[in-house]
């Protein structure tokens, strides 16, 4: 289970007459389900979770559940949207910091390397599990690719002579790198790739020694 | 014996083509609704055959999936090699392969959905098997040319790196536009073995010459 593994259920609103508004009833539910559906799909695999997996770890009702999702399929995108929201508002406010780019995308890699290190099974499901939805998960993939090469691309201040594809190659090399990671097991150990990494993110946008530079940097930061 | 006379068929004859049927009904079946999604049931109507008949192919649907990827890597490395000759320098040699590749996964929209997408969530190892056949092959071709070889940056991250650029055309629904690509595959590619400022070099080439997508779009 995730490190974030307490019970749900202590969570559960009070039964009966307890006057408390519908919509708040159905929100708690709601954040219950996605909590409880990337943790059963982190832990089980999305193949072999059940609803009543979800039901059992969330601590909601049958009913309830199909009020809010027409399937797991659907509840377990929902908790992919939400979690992928997240990350990205996490990364961009540290990109939109005042500071030199590299050094932004330097520290905009740390953070997310934290981020998905901080919480496995919300790792393990944007990355891994999320391909075990069906068809419907390469357009996630899409749409997630091109959000984080916009957010880069937006934040360049220096339009160099760098790759023309910069964007792409450099979100490339992290996704490629995360995926291997969280799938060998290694996600608690992701920020100490940070210096490897920087370096083949900035690469192709400042070249080799520019990128060297930054590395250092990253591997300073990681040393202490 | 070799006579002329000699029979051409051979008596497994029906057995391979059920075989091929097969596999080529797994490629089409994950390239339209994924592997996740994919039932034998699928498998056995688009390869017009019976269920029984699947099983004497394949034990169940991974082995059949694992005969399919078989297949498709095959192809691949017989293409890639096919694209050069001893006769080219190594960066040359490299950016051949790559063009080859891409125009064939561009051709085969299913078989690159197989081997980019596919392949990469069914069998994450997998990526260390693609690894274990372009490495020490692109190694091969620096020391048989007896140039320097520099190590840049790991190539291991080299291989997702390409891989994710390419799945990520594909889940875009332009498998077509992957000769798009080349300049940045082949950027990719020589990274790790010919540093930054080279593979830019060959990378710009490969646009200027690139095949009938044409340079990069921006």
């Amino acid at each position: 289970m995730t490190e974030k593994g307490e019970d749900l259920r202590k969570w559960r609103l009070p039964r009966g007459r307890h006057g408390l508004p519908r919509e708040m009833v159905v929100r708690s539910q709601r954040e219950r389900l996605l909590a409880a559906v990337v943790r059963v799909a982190a832990d089980k695999g999305y193949e072999a979770t059940s609803v009543a997996d979800i039901l059992e770890e969330a601590g909601v009702g049958r009913e309830s559940f199909y009020e809010l999702f027409n399937d797991k399929r659907d509840c377990i995108l929902a908790a992919h949207a939400v979690l992928v929201d997240h990350l990205e508002a996490t990364v961009r406010a540290v990109y939109e910091e005042p500071g030199p780019w590299a050094g932004r995308v330097r520290k905009s890699l740390a953070a997310m390397l934290e981020w998905f290190a901080a919480d496995p099974a919300a790792a393990r499901v944007t990355i891994v599990e999320l391909a075990a939805v069906g068809a419907v998960s390469r357009k996630r993939f899409q749409e997630d690719f091109q959000r984080f090469t916009k957010l880069l691309e937006e934040g360049r201040d220096d339009r160099g002579p760098g790759r023309p594809q910069a964007s792409e190659l450099a979100i490339g090399a992290g996704i490629a790198k995360l995926y291997e990671e969280v799938v060998c097991g290694r996600t608690a150990e992701l920020p100490s790739l940070l210096p490897e990494l920087t370096y083949e993110l900035l690469v192709p946008f400042v070249g080799e020694e520019a990128a060297r530079t930054e590395q250092r940097r990253a591997a300073e930061t990681v040393a202490t | 014996m070799s006579g002329v006379l000699d029979p051409t068929i051979p008596p497994d004859i029906s057995e391979q083509t059920q075989r091929r049927r097969i596999i080529d009904a797994m490629v089409e079946s994950c390239a339209d609704k994924t592997y996740a999604a994919t039932t034998i049931a699928d498998i056995v109507k688009r390869a017009s055959i019976s269920r029984t008949t699947f099983y004497k192919r394949f034990p169940n649907k991974r082995a059949c999936f694992d005969g399919a990827l078989d297949s498709c890597i095959e192809v691949l490395r017989a293409t890639a090699a096919a694209a050069h000759s001893s006769s080219d320098t190594p960066v040359e040699a490299v950016r051949k392969a790559a063009a080859a590749i891409l125009e064939l996964m561009a051709a085969r929209p299913a078989l690159a959905q197989l081997v980019m997408g596919d392949a990469i969530t069914v069998e994450p190892a997998i990526v260390e098997r693609y690894r274990r056949l372009v490495i020490p092959a692109m190694e091969d071709l620096w020391d048989k040319a007896g140039e320097p070889k520099r190590s840049y940056a790991d190539p291991r991250l080299a291989f997702g790196r390409a891989q994710v650029l390419v799945f990520s055309k594909i889940a875009a629904g332009r498998t077509a536009r992957l000769p798009d690509l080349l300049p940045e595959i082949v950027y990719i590619a020589l990274l790790p073995f010919a540093g930054h400022d080279e593979a830019v070099r060959q990378a710009q080439l490969a646009g200027d010459g690139a095949g009938p997508g044409g340079p990069a779009p921006r």
